[in-house]
């Protein structure tokens, strides 16, 4: 598997990556608008989002018929529309594409879910790797109080009810995020995962990641052009309707 | 002395039996008493007339019975008729989308039936899925990981129908060919008459391609409904046998 500077495209793909409660969101929406205010080419894109997809998994997991392969290929599914409609066209267009979650969750959560980990990589092996993965590195009872703060109650599958590890909802979001960061861990070094301390300040982690794009990435390549583009368009369009005429 | 004989009712031998790759986490195969008998083909080739002819005659001779069939799934199956219908979804999304639709109908419906000791009756399986990706493209080694959770059926029978005769009893039935089973979407042609052709030739080579790795056995469907069925039910009682 290759990255997408690798693969030659003109974006640049950055992905986020951690337990729940790490605080990787916060991070990468930060990264965004810093991006953003420097007026450069950026798109966001969140794990399980996709429109049409999403119907099917918020209905799977209301009424609780997700398996353990269904949860991971229903996953897979909305990657795959938001990588092939959205990603690869924007990374193919020199955009700086950020992922709030990208395959190494689903590597993560489906192996402990009880999936072979090499099906689980089979199916997302038409994905290229991000250009950089930030790893959001907490302490475990970190995580579970930041959530735990912010929510009265946990969602069955977030707590990895489906798994039957304890009755008890809280203790079994403890197993099942512990067992999350050790698949983390164990594919750290091979997929090249900058770690950044998430126990410290928010703005503390910023600067680090801030400063981490910058010595990878050259900023200024993503710029957006500052010529309006009324001319171009209005011609396009005007010759897309004589082709549309020839018989 | 007659009738004892016609009441007679055959308990299914049972058989060693396997996934096609890494399979479902967690299923006991000891444990699936039943037959999975999957009918493939075209549309038009008379799957479904065969189908329910089986279901009569197993019934009859004493065998409890479950139908399935693709795009059937409670999860999935409103979304990627939605999906479908607007022509929205791009190659991968779609074929991860059928793969969930049957392995929801695979946990939920073919294994527990399965284990409850009934024949099931799949009208189309995973070799229809493969079929259709791979014409349009897809990787054949990430399709054989991606269905590899799937269970190997006790019969496959692929119902061999000719193009020409394909779109003759499609225009009996509806007058209209389908976008999708024309493979409209693959741009063989803008004339749907000459796409559809195309396409059910493109197909039947990948199902020919398909069968020497799966081994289905290829039935000809161009006979009578009734001579086909006749044909399957000695098939099929040689499978129930355990022969």
């Amino acid at each position: 598997m290759k990255t997408f500077a690798e693969l030659d495209f003109p974006g640049r793909l950055i992905a986020v990556e951690g337990l729940d409660g790490s605080g990787k969101s916060t991070q990468i929406y930060l990264l965004k608008r810093w991006l953003e205010l420097q007026g450069l080419k950026v798109y966001f894109s969140e794990w399980n989002s996709s429109e049409l997809v999403k119907a099917a998994t918020s209905k799977g997991k209301k009424r609780e018929l997700l398996t353990p392969t269904t949860f991971s290929l229903i996953h897979a599914t909305d990657f795959a529309d938001r990588y092939e409609r959205h990603l690869v066209p924007l990374l193919r267009a020199g955009y700086i594409v950020l992922c709030d979650r990208y395959i190494f969750t689903a590597f993560a959560r489906d192996v402990v879910r009880g999936c072979p980990p090499e099906w689980v990589r089979g199916l997302y092996n038409f994905a290229a790797l991000p250009d950089l993965t930030f790893f959001f590195k907490s302490d475990l009872e970190v995580s579970l109080k930041r959530i735990l703060d912010g929510r009265a109650q946990l969602k069955y599958f977030e707590a990895g009810m489906d798994l039957r590890l304890s009755p008890d909802p809280y203790e079994s979001f403890r197993i099942f995020q512990g067992r999350i960061l050790e698949q983390y861990l164990a594919m750290s070094t091979e997929s090249n995962f900058l770690v950044i301390d998430a126990n410290q300040l928010v703005e503390q982690q910023q600067a680090v990641v801030r400063e981490l794009v910058t010595q990878r990435l050259r900023l200024a390549e993503f710029r957006r052009a500052e010529r309006p583009p009324s001319k171009p368009p209005a011609e396009a369009c005007k010759k897309s309707k004589e082709e549309a005429s020839i018989p | 002395m007659k009738t004892a004989v016609k009441n007679q009712i055959v308990v299914p031998h049972k058989t060693e039996r396997r996934f096609y790759g890494h399979g479902i986490p967690g299923v006991d195969l000891e444990q699936l008493a039943g037959k999975l008998i999957v009918v493939e083909g075209a549309d038009g080739s008379g799957r479904s007339t065969q189908i329910a002819k089986l279901v009569g005659w197993l019934e009859g001779t004493g065998h409890a019975t479950v139908q399935v069939g693709l795009k059937r799934s409670t999860l999935v199956s409103e979304e990627l008729e939605q999906a479908q219908q607007g022509n929205i979804l791009s190659r991968t999304t779609l074929s991860l989308f059928y793969a969930t639709d049957f392995a929801d109908q695979l946990e939920n419906m073919i294994l527990p039936a399965l284990k409850a000791g009934f024949i099931v009756l799949a009208d189309r399986y995973i070799y229809t899925l493969m079929a259709r990706d791979l014409v349009r493209g897809m990787d054949e080694a990430w399709l054989k990981n991606l269905y590899g959770v799937a269970l190997e059926p006790d019969a496959v029978f692929y119902l061999n129908v000719p193009p020409e005769e394909l779109v003759q009893r499609t225009f009996a039935k509806n007058a209209a060919l389908d976008y999708w089973e024309s493979g409209m979407d693959l741009g063989l042609s803008r004339d749907l008459f000459d796409s559809f052709m195309k396409y059910q030739i493109t197909m039947q080579k990948t199902f020919r391609h398909l069968q020497t790795t799966y081994g289905f056995t290829i039935v000809d469907g161009l006979r009578s409904a009734d001579a086909i069925n006749a044909d399957l039910q000695k098939k099929i009682s040689a499978v129930l046998a355990g022969k």
